[in-house]
């Protein structure tokens, strides 16, 4: 067959123009498939922003036993914790702290002595991942004269699960999403197949082979593909501009996300080449079928 | 051209449509296939047309095996032949022009040649002011016209018709068998399945008889009218 995509596109075009219906229903769709997948990745990688935003917060303590060499504690975190700020704290240092931060509520600390607390070394660790905080923590350990290690992100171990295994269930989901809606696409085009099963059969008697006579149905596929992925990342703009100022206002760190954090240029991208290869794959299995009877 | 030695043709649960048929039509013929309804005429039309294939026996066509033809070469072997039909199976939603241009647009002729040989067919069979109608706006002789061109579009060395005629009127039937004369005359081979007698009797042609899809009888039309009761 001579390529010639102009011709093609022309044809492909003409048919839609004709039947516009079933052109919308497929377009729809896939609209609808890509709007799904598109949100459950903008909600993964929100998640992922807020959970490397939260991890990026984490100060690593390490607690000494009493009479622990406090400046020699220091020096040694700082060889482990190489690159990173390292505080010595003194216990009197911790308390002050401790009565700052409760405030009017400092009351509570009365006749708590200086020794109440021990001295420890706060190291700073910004944008570490959880995976690094705990190795960060073990070696720490080590320092002498350490008693105890305090990464203070238990809490977020909850949130790494759930992150690590909704980008497992992502990779099935968007398989799963993609193999749906192919058939469904599929059997949405073989309503405009079936509609222009004579075309298909004239076409062949005047020697059109199978590649011709299916180059203007999956050019079809491709931009019905193309528009309802096109409107779905639209639609996720628009559900990013409405709703993030709400949840920002509802939740602190949600106000930190960007239209990056959730639907990055290759999110969309992505989501473009996916509903337009949905949309292909759609229109070839049903023409494959009407060529197979024709 | 066109060679079939002992053609048979069977359906499922039905019975023979051609039995044991061997026949053969020489390049530059024009031969007449006739016969009553269900002689089996449109069914030895589309085994040469590789449309279906014969139960049994071998046909030849342009000096191949047809059994022997690969499913993806047949676009290709069907470039080589021109169909008409009773029913001229136009694309209504495009027009008369675009219908004539379809099998010139299959071989990958650029547009513009297409767009200078339609024009010159269409001229030919005094269609020309018809070229951006829709087929259903044309009276059935005009529609089987532009079958008839549409089948000579690419010049094919055969051409076969199928009751092209059927839907007619007298005068219309000699418009189109005009047109399948003047491409016999230029050389292509013309293969046209007719009942009717009155064709028959007008071009002295050589006419091909089925009865139950056996052949009965094959010789020119002179001696076919005269034998006839």
């Amino acid at each position: 067959m001579i390529f010639r995509p102009l011709h093609f596109t022309r044809r492909a075009l003409e048919a839609m123009a004709r039947g516009p219906y079933v052109a919308f229903v497929g377009a729809a769709t896939i609209f609808v498939a890509v709007l799904a997948t598109g949100l459950f990745a903008a909600t993964l990688g929100g998640a992922e922003r807020l959970l490397a935003s939260w991890a990026g917060e984490v100060r690593i303590s390490v607690y000494l036993a009493p009479g622990a060499d406090l400046e020699r504690a220091r020096a040694a975190a700082t060889r482990v914790a190489e690159g990173r700020s390292v505080e010595a704290v003194p216990s009197e240092v911790a308390l002050s702290r401790l009565a700052e931060s409760l405030g009017d509520g400092a009351r509570v600390l009365d006749g708590v002595g200086p020794g109440a607390l021990p001295d420890a070394v706060e190291i700073a660790a910004p944008g570490i991942s959880l995976e690094g905080a705990r190795a960060l923590a073990a070696r720490l350990r080590e320092v002498p004269g350490a008693e105890d290690v305090d990464y203070g992100t238990a809490w977020l171990e909850p949130l790494e699960r759930f992150v690590r295994r909704a980008r497992t269930a992502a990779a099935f989901l968007f398989a799963a999403l993609a193999l749906a809606t192919a058939v469904l696409v599929s059997n949405t085009l073989r309503l405009a197949v079936f509609a222009r099963r004579e075309e298909i059969e004239i076409m062949k008697l005047v020697g059109a082979t199978d590649a011709f006579v299916a180059a203007p149905f999956l050019i079809e596929g491709v931009i019905q593909g193309a528009v309802g992925a096109g409107a779905a990342v639209l639609a996720l703009l628009g559900l990013h501009a409405i709703l993030l100022p709400r949840l920002g206002a509802a939740f602190a760190l949600a106000g930190r996300l960007t239209l990056a954090d959730t639907v990055p240029p290759a999110l969309a991208a992505a989501l473009l080449a996916g509903g337009a290869a949905v949309g292909l794959l759609g229109s070839a299995l049903s023409v494959a079928r009407a060529l197979r009877r024709t | 051209m066109i060679e079939l030695f002992h053609v048979t043709k069977e359906y499922p649960g039905d019975g023979p449509a051609l039995q044991d048929v061997t026949l053969t039509i020489e390049k530059g013929e024009f031969v007449f296939l006739t016969g009553p309804s269900g002689a089996g005429k449109s069914t030895l039309l589309k085994l040469i047309f590789c449309d279906e294939p014969a139960t049994s026996g071998q046909l030849l066509l342009f000096g191949k095996n047809v059994a022997k033809i690969r499913p993806s070469a047949v676009p290709y072997v069907r470039r080589n032949i021109g169909v008409v039909f009773q029913d001229f199976k136009l694309l209504p939603q495009r027009t008369v022009a675009e219908n004539v241009a379809l099998p010139l647009e299959v071989r990958g002729i650029a547009d513009r040649e297409i767009r200078k040989r339609v024009k010159a067919l269409l001229r030919s069979v005094g269609l020309e002011h018809r070229a951006e109608k829709f087929p259903p706006s044309l009276s059935g002789g005009e529609q089987q016209r532009v079958a008839v061109v549409r089948a000579l579009a690419a010049d094919p060395a055969l051409l076969l018709a199928d009751e092209p005629t059927g839907n007619l009127d007298s005068e219309r039937t000699l418009e189109v068998m005009d047109l399948l004369y003047g491409a016999n005359a230029r050389g292509t081979t013309v293969v046209v399945a007719t009942h009717d007698r009155s064709l028959l009797e007008r071009y002295k042609k050589r006419v091909v008889a089925l009865e139950r899809g056996r052949l009965v009888s094959d010789g020119d039309s002179v001696r076919r009218t005269a034998s006839a009761p």
